[in-house]
């Protein structure tokens, strides 16, 4: 009995120090590179900063956000483009997957390749060709195609109806590749003999999604779920680089808001008040998620 | 796979339609999404002209290398721009691969006191924006420590991120303990495990975390734009940002620079594909 | 024995670490770093060690950035004791790395930035006041009118590079068609009721479809402001507060002004999308005579336009899909009820900073001569002719001269632009750092977003108006705004 139970501590013991050594190195880079930052950046919310001198502000910078109109609106578009975009987009991509799953491996590859490539190509260079694509006059691409249809032109980026509707279609079309190389990885591990048992005991395709893949890929789906939220919430570049904030500010991001806050008026303390109000957001969108999918589930 | 229903040889006609109706599905989506891209290599093909002067047409009037050419030629170290990128990016690369699964695996598997809060810790640091962080990294890696225009500052912030770290752990976490517990009764000691047991049956979310990271890094922009001050320092996304003059762009070459820095993206991706590909196989645990 | 592995194991990654950083520092960095050391030496300066110059400069103009290395060397020569050190940075990316730059305390010596950032940093306590380092002679080299754009109260805070006039640029063959007398324009300018029906008259339809517009604006994002800022110039609106110190932009003018600039559009002589033409497309609107006028216009337009009628002469299919022969011309923007011409000038310059420590008065005075270096003479001429515009500065002219001139340039055009720079609107050094401030705040959160609003036809005028003027009462107080 005894010897058991000092096996088990030993275990533990040699365990728990293993474990702190395989955390060491993101351990020591986490600290100088991402927590010292953010300490920094916390001290400086408290500041009225400026490079050669430093003054004490308390809570201004906070109380200047919460006061703000335009910091409401921008939370509220950021929101409104994080709903729709993320679930979205996983939705596509797990569809997706699960559509490539019944090809050979070479079509499979095939298929990923496509829909990976356009993430691999650089931001700037594709905004060009979006511009192109939603240019407003009846040359633009996709004026032509609804001109077939006998629809007018419509003012895509400049009209704020649809400007946020044209960034989250350009956001869904670039963005989905890399969550499909997530989610085949992840249909790739799940066993074949569970579908044989399910085969015997006659259940259907759209059964065998629910009650065996479903679940089996939940770890990647919270994984994908909460850093889709966490990159939406902070999206900053295709909103800058296509409308510059929209017309009358229905583009505005938290993200640009930021940005210009920190660099075009040079209010870093106020940025900085921002930043981390935004991080407190998004942590608290993201415990909700983990309280709905249950975390860690073990099989 | 037997998601799907497995047609028998009678009725390989159902299954052959099955298949052609969902290729047919996703190549529309895919042309879909690739179109843009298509659109960039098509207009790589032109002349290097000023943005305003670009053609909107589908076909190139004239195919021509001009534009590369003038990529290459429009400083000398435009060679050097991609092999920096290279450079940095597989060491970050490999870093992660190495320290991320190391670190996944001790989140997963290993309990050790004041893992939940480190775990949780880690992830809180990804909502920070990084507007707000780039200046205080900024100083610390410029005025502190004296590293600006050097591999070091390209590489080492991004050793192991937390992203990565996130996604070894869901995936490792779906490893059955049962595994690891056969084999600690046999008596493996834990770097053993670690090497012979984990990670061959982590390679699909190694070579994930291979494209995703060496990718991210190829495209990263501001960070190597801060810290480099001298053109021969440069990376390929920050060299390709110099086609921008006051009042104009040159499209084609821009065209051409990204289609030219995406493509070791593209060989690097295919060559992993096997690792993507090659299914892991839980049934060890019965032999 | 497991204590063994554990060390072994952490020595290893130490090991792996360790390597890294290594190779890190070994590669070409490391001649880098000695300099950049040397650079937060010199502030503890000896007299024996070289003074390094720092400079971030953006590509000016279309060799700008070749050149740059050339003259570091010229510099270096002629100055030994004195490194100066060139990073080149992208045009949309430079302002992004220098006010990093700038939060971190560490700028670099010089800068490139429009006149319009001097208020901007004058915060931040950073920029240097040069009158203390600068020669007389020195000073006296420039246009002391474009000299002043960059001086702030008492302070000069850079030396300028160029000025560049912004207006608008029309088709002659259109103008001509239209019986626009182009010429007695350029000379004499042109009301905005002139201009109103002179682009109605250049709009050209095919049954209900428009082939030409009368007149185009780029508009897209950011833009938006180069539309307003250019054209509300011309109202006696020609800087955000008047001689007292009063905000402008509030008076009812404004309203006016803003009803006008719809009905531009309303008429039809503008595209009903205005709001998303960005400047590629107003560019290649203008090369495929789908406008007749385009804005803003600069004078290095004349030189694309003319690069283009040629690859349509060799006809090689290397010219615009599309495009016609055009001859640019030079317009200046139409005035309103009756106020003066006040042309748009685009002063940009090289501009001193210091870092945390304060810098030796020798270093500022080293700084000083690599400034003037950058702003004179050849290197002056040799930027400016590029942009199709004369030097600012007599040295400058002196250089110019010397150099080789555009094959047929338009005449016209050059008289126009220096007619335009006699007209240029005033600087304004007398307005406090704070103010100018606010008044960058009220422009970039209502007046664009809500500017684009109205070009996009979603919002009325008055609505404009009131948001601006209730912003400018919230900024300065009923007493600081024009309210009548």
């Amino acid at each position: 009995m005894s010897k058991t139970k000092m096996k088990k501590s030993k275990r533990f013991n040699n365990d728990a120090i293993w474990g702190y050594i395989f955390v060491i190195p993101i351990l020591i880079s986490f600290v100088v590179f991402t927590l010292y930052p953010v300490i920094d950046a916390f001290i400086v919310s408290f500041q009225k900063y400026k490079p050669l001198t430093v003054e004490w502000v308390g809570f201004s910078n906070y109380i200047a956000t919460f006061k703000s109109t335009l910091f409401y609106k921008s939370l509220q578009n950021t929101v409104v483009y994080t709903i729709i975009t993320v679930p979205l987009s996983m939705f596509l991509s797990f569809a997706v997957s699960l559509m490539i799953l019944p090809f050979t491996k070479k079509q499979q590859s095939f298929f990923k390749a496509i829909y990976y490539l356009p993430a691999i190509a650089s931001g700037v260079a594709l905004s060009f060709v979006w511009k192109w694509i939603y240019d407003p006059l009846p040359t633009g691409l996709l004026n032509s195609i609804l001109r077939i249809f006998g629809i007018s032109n419509i003012n895509w980026l400049g009209n704020s109806e649809t400007s946020m509707l044209s960034l989250i279609i350009m956001a869904l079309f670039s963005g989905f590749g890399g969550t499909v190389i997530i989610y085949i990885a992840a249909l790739i591990g799940i066993d074949g003999t569970y579908y044989e048992a399910a085969d015997i005991d006659g259940a259907s395709f759209f059964q065998k999604v629910r009650y065996i893949v479903w679940p089996m890929v939940k770890p990647t789906t919270v994984f994908l779920a909460i850093t889709g939220v966490i990159n939406s919430f902070q999206v900053f570049q295709n909103a800058y680089l296509m409308t510059g904030g929209g017309p009358d500010n229905s583009t505005t991001m938290v993200g640009l808001l930021i940005f210009n806050k920190a660099f075009k008026y040079f209010e870093y303390g106020e940025a900085c008040a921002q930043a981390l109000i935004l991080a407190v957001i998004i942590a608290i969108f993201a415990v909700i998620q983990f309280k709905i999918t249950g975390e860690g589930v073990e099989y | 796979m037997s998601l799907y229903k497995k047609y028998s040889e009678k009725e390989k006609g159902k299954r052959t339609f099955r298949n052609t109706m969902i290729a047919l599905f996703l190549l529309i989506l895919g042309l879909t999404t690739l179109f843009p891209i298509c659109y960039m290599i098509i207009s790589s093909f032109s002349q290097p002209i000023e943005a305003g002067a670009a053609s909107y047409s589908i076909i190139p009037k004239n195919p021509t290398l001009s534009s590369y050419k003038f990529f290459f030629d429009f400083s000398k170290y435009s060679f050097r721009w991609i092999l920096n990128s290279f450079i940095v990016g597989a060491s970050v690369t490999v870093s992660n691969v190495i320290f991320a699964s190391m670190a996944g695996y001790a989140f997963a598997k290993l309990h050790f006191p004041g893992a939940k809060v480190l775990f949780f810790l880690i992830i809180f640091a990804m909502m920070v924006p990084y507007q707000v962080t780039q200046v205080p990294l900024y100083i610390l890696v410029s005025n502190v420590l004296n590293l600006q225009n050097t591999y070091t500052a390209l590489i080492v912030p991004s050793v192991v991120t937390c992203y990565n770290v996130f996604m070894a752990k869901q995936f490792i976490g779906s490893i059955p303990s049962a595994l690891i517990e056969a084999a600690k009764i046999e008596g493996c000691s834990q770097f053993r495990l670690y090497v012979n047991i984990i990670l061959p049956l982590s390679k699909t979310v190694l070579a994930v975390i291979a494209i995703t990271t060496f990718m991210g890094n190829w495209n990263n922009f501001f960070w190597p734009f801060l810290v480099t001050t001298s053109e021969s320092m440069q990376t390929i996304q920050v060299g390709l940002k110099n086609f921008s003059f006051a009042n104009t762009t040159y499209f084609a070459p821009m065209m051409a620079g990204a289609t030219v820095s995406a493509l070791p993206m593209f060989i690097l991706f295919f060559s992993l594909q096997k690792y993507f590909l090659e299914g892991v196989t839980i049934g060890a645990v019965k032999g | 024995m497991k204590l063994k592995r554990n060390i072994a194991l952490l020595l290893s990654i130490a090991l792996m670490l360790g390597i890294l950083a290594g190779c890190g520092g070994k590669g070409n960095g490391t001649g880098n770093t000695e300099s950049s050391k040397n650079t937060n030496d010199t502030e503890k300066m000896e007299a024996a060690t070289e003074d390094v110059v720092t400079a971030l400069l953006p590509p000016v103009s279309a060799t700008y950035q070749d050149k740059l290395e050339e003259w570091a060397k010229q510099f270096n020569d002629e100055n030994p004791g004195i490194t100066l050190k060139i990073t080149p940075a992208s045009w949309e990316d430079v302002t992004d790395k220098l006010d990093v730059q700038v939060n971190a305390g560490s700028p670099p010596d010089i800068a490139f930035i429009g006149s319009d950032g001097v208020s901007k940093y004058l915060d931040t306590e950073l920029l240097v006041d040069i009158s203390q380092y600068a020669e007389e002679a020195q000073l006296d080299d420039f246009d002391s009118t474009i000299l002043n754009y960059f001086k702030n109260g008492d302070g000069q805070y850079g030396l300028p590079a160029y000025a560049e006039v912004q207006c608008i640029g029309g088709n002659r063959q259109m103008l001509e068609d239209a019986g626009i007398d182009w010429k007695k324009i350029q000379k004499e300018g042109w009301s905005y009721e002139e201009f109103r029906e002179a682009i109605k008259k250049g709009v050209i339809k095919t049954g209900d479809t428009i082939d030409t517009y009368g007149f185009v604006f780029a508009c897209a994002g950011v833009a938006a402001k180069d539309y307003f800022s250019i054209f509300v110039n011309n109202v006696g609106m020609a800087s955000a507060f008047d001689k007292e110190l009063k905000y402008t932009y509030s008076s009812p003018a404004m309203l006016d002004f803003l009803t006008d600039i719809r009905a531009l559009i309303d008429d039809g002589s503008m595209p009903k999308e205005l709001s998303s033409v960005d400047a590629g497309k107003r560019w290649n609107m203008f090369l495929t005579g789908q406008t007749m006028i385009t804005g803003k216009g600069l004078s290095s337009f004349e030189k694309s336009a003319a690069a283009n009628n040629e690859k349509i002469e060799t006809n090689d299919g290397s010219a615009v899909e599309g495009s016609i022969e055009v001859d640019y011309i030079v317009l200046p923007v139409p005035t309103f009820s009756g106020n003066e011409q006040q042309a748009y000038g685009a002063v940009d310059g090289y501009v001193c900073f210091r870092g945390k420590e304060k810098p030796t008065d020798e270093h500022m005075q080293n700084v000083m001569k690599a400034l003037y270096f950058l702003a004179s003479a050849e290197r002056a001429a040799e930027t400016c002719s590029e942009l199709y515009l004369k030097p600012i500065c007599k040295s400058g002219l002196a250089a110019y001269e010397k150099l080789e001139k555009p094959e047929n340039k338009n005449e016209n055009n050059t008289l126009a632009v220096e007619t335009l720079i006699r007209q240029i609107a005033e600087p304004r050094p007398d307005i406090p750092a704070d103010l100018g401030a606010k008044a960058i705040k009220i422009e970039d959160e209502v007046i664009v977003p809500k500017f684009q609003g109205l070009l996009s036809g979603e919002i009325t005028p008055e609505e404009m108006y009131e948001a601006i003027k209730k912003a400018g009462i919230e900024y300065f107080g009923e007493d600081g705004c024009i309210l009548e």
